[in-house]
């Protein structure tokens, strides 16, 4: 068996680990066809090793690291290909870092790189990416216009990827106050991440659900859900989905009128990511910042 | 029984912009200040623009500001860091002495015939009884 064959089959598995939103796997068989390209000294192997390498050590938030490298082979390759994920996963690292306006900058060039390449899926993440930095900044039709774009261009097959998309989706249509049409888009996303066995993304949508059903008043199933969105969070150590959870779940036991319960969790919210907040508890019990509060930001 | 709701929504936007101005300050500086954009600090302002919590908590962190101060007639006093000091010491009691304190706080009041006269940061507290 040579390199490149070994390298193509890491690199297979490592994509299909993605796509089930394994991430850890997915970063071992990266790292193992990046230590083949790196031995068999071809660079555009090595190239593709590291972006891929990237993409997944990003989604796990570790991605500090990374971004000097993908600028440096953003400038220096001219494969469009290249170029593409190089530009997508810088994007997500400042997308998942909150420097929206930098994430909107390499989701542009990485849905420009799209276009050439002519590939669906790369357009479909790439409008998917530009709407996601356009909800964190609160532009919520121009969300929608990107991420309906990316479920045109998005296989129909479920995959995690298109359920994220209807995950963003319908947490715009809830904002928008359809809730309907938010209901169906996140159920379905629902469905299509736990049938991938997606639990990392299934945080997002079961915060959604709950934030949904809290909307509209339907606290019990508000609760269900914010208490699954809050395990898998913690079973993730996802720290900002935590928070979220905690405080959806105290705004859920408040409206229940269980004022222990909501105290409880604004409580765990203050101590463990607001300690210098002294007053959180007793503002989150007083003040009701439904209206103020963006999950995906 | 259940805390009494006081909650008020869709103001926040307006009192960042009022306390902003009290604190003479541009939506420039605080925005840098705050580490976001001015053009976001003025969508804010216009209650155009959702924050994550992270911002928000920022936000009342950089005003220093009580309840009461960012929603009248919630409270009355700024929340001081004895204050603060006090809260956290209540909460880390057993909650069968959290309720002894508050019936001496309750008991203590009514001997210095300071009835109820309004809300203040206690409400929740006394509400949940």
């Amino acid at each position: 068996m040579n390199g490149a064959v070994t390298f193509e089959e890491l690199k297979s598995r490592g994509e299909k680990a993605v796509r089930a939103g394994h991430l850890e796997e997915a970063q071992d068989l990266f790292d193992q066809a990046l230590t083949w390209a790196r031995e068999q000294g071809e660079q555009p192997q090595v190239d593709l090793g590291i972006c891929n390498r990237a993409a997944v050590v990003i989604e796990m938030g570790r991605g500090d690291g990374e971004v000097p490298h993908l600028r440096e082979i953003l400038v220096r390759n001219v494969d469009p290909f290249i170029c593409q994920l190089a530009a997508y996963n810088i994007s997500r690292h400042y997308e998942l870092t909150k420097n929206y306006k930098k994430s909107l900058f390499y989701a542009r060039i990485a849905l420009e790189r799209a276009g050439v390449l002519g590939r669906r899926d790369w357009l479909a993440s790439s409008h998917n990416l530009i709407g996601n930095t356009l909800l964190a900044e609160s532009f919520i039709v121009e969300a929608c216009r990107e991420y309906e774009k990316a479920l045109e261009y998005a296989p129909q097959e479920p995959t995690a990827a298109r359920g994220q998309i209807l995950d963003n989706l319908g947490y715009c249509r809830v904002l928008q106050g359809r809730h309907r049409e938010g209901y169906r888009l996140l159920y379905e996303s629902l469905r299509i991440l736990k049938r991938c066995g997606a639990q990392r993304y299934e945080i997002s949508v079961r915060l959604d659900l709950c934030f949904a059903h809290l909307e509209t008043s339907r606290l019990r199933l508000s609760h269900r859900h914010g208490i699954a969105a809050l395990a898998l969070a913690e079973a993730m150590e996802d720290q900002a989905s935590i928070k979220n959870a905690l405080y959806l779940l105290g705004e859920v036991a408040h409206l229940s009128d269980d004022v222990e319960a909501a105290r409880g969790y604004f409580g765990r919210l203050h101590r463990d990511f607001f300690p210098d907040a002294g007053y959180l508890p007793e503002f989150l019990l007083a003040v009701d910042i439904r209206k103020l509060v963006n999950l995906h930001a | 029984m259940a805390a009494e709701k006081i909650r008020q929504v869709q103001l926040v936007g307006r009192k960042i912009r009022e306390l902003r101005k009290e604190h003479k300050l541009t939506q420039v500086e605080l925005s840098s200040r705050l580490g976001i954009q001015q053009s976001d600090l003025s969508r804010m302002e216009k209650g155009e623009y959702r924050v994550s919590l992270d911002t928000l908590f920022r936000i009342l962190a950089e005003f220093k500001v009580s309840i009461g101060e960012f929603f009248e007639g919630v409270a009355k006093e700024s929340i001081t860091p004895r204050d603060v000091q006090l809260v956290q010491s209540f909460n880390a009691l057993s909650e069968d002495v959290q309720r002894e304190v508050e019936e001496f706080i309750a008991f203590k009041r009514s001997k210095e015939g300071r009835h109820e006269a309004g809300p203040d940061t206690t409400r929740a507290w006394e509400a949940d009884e």
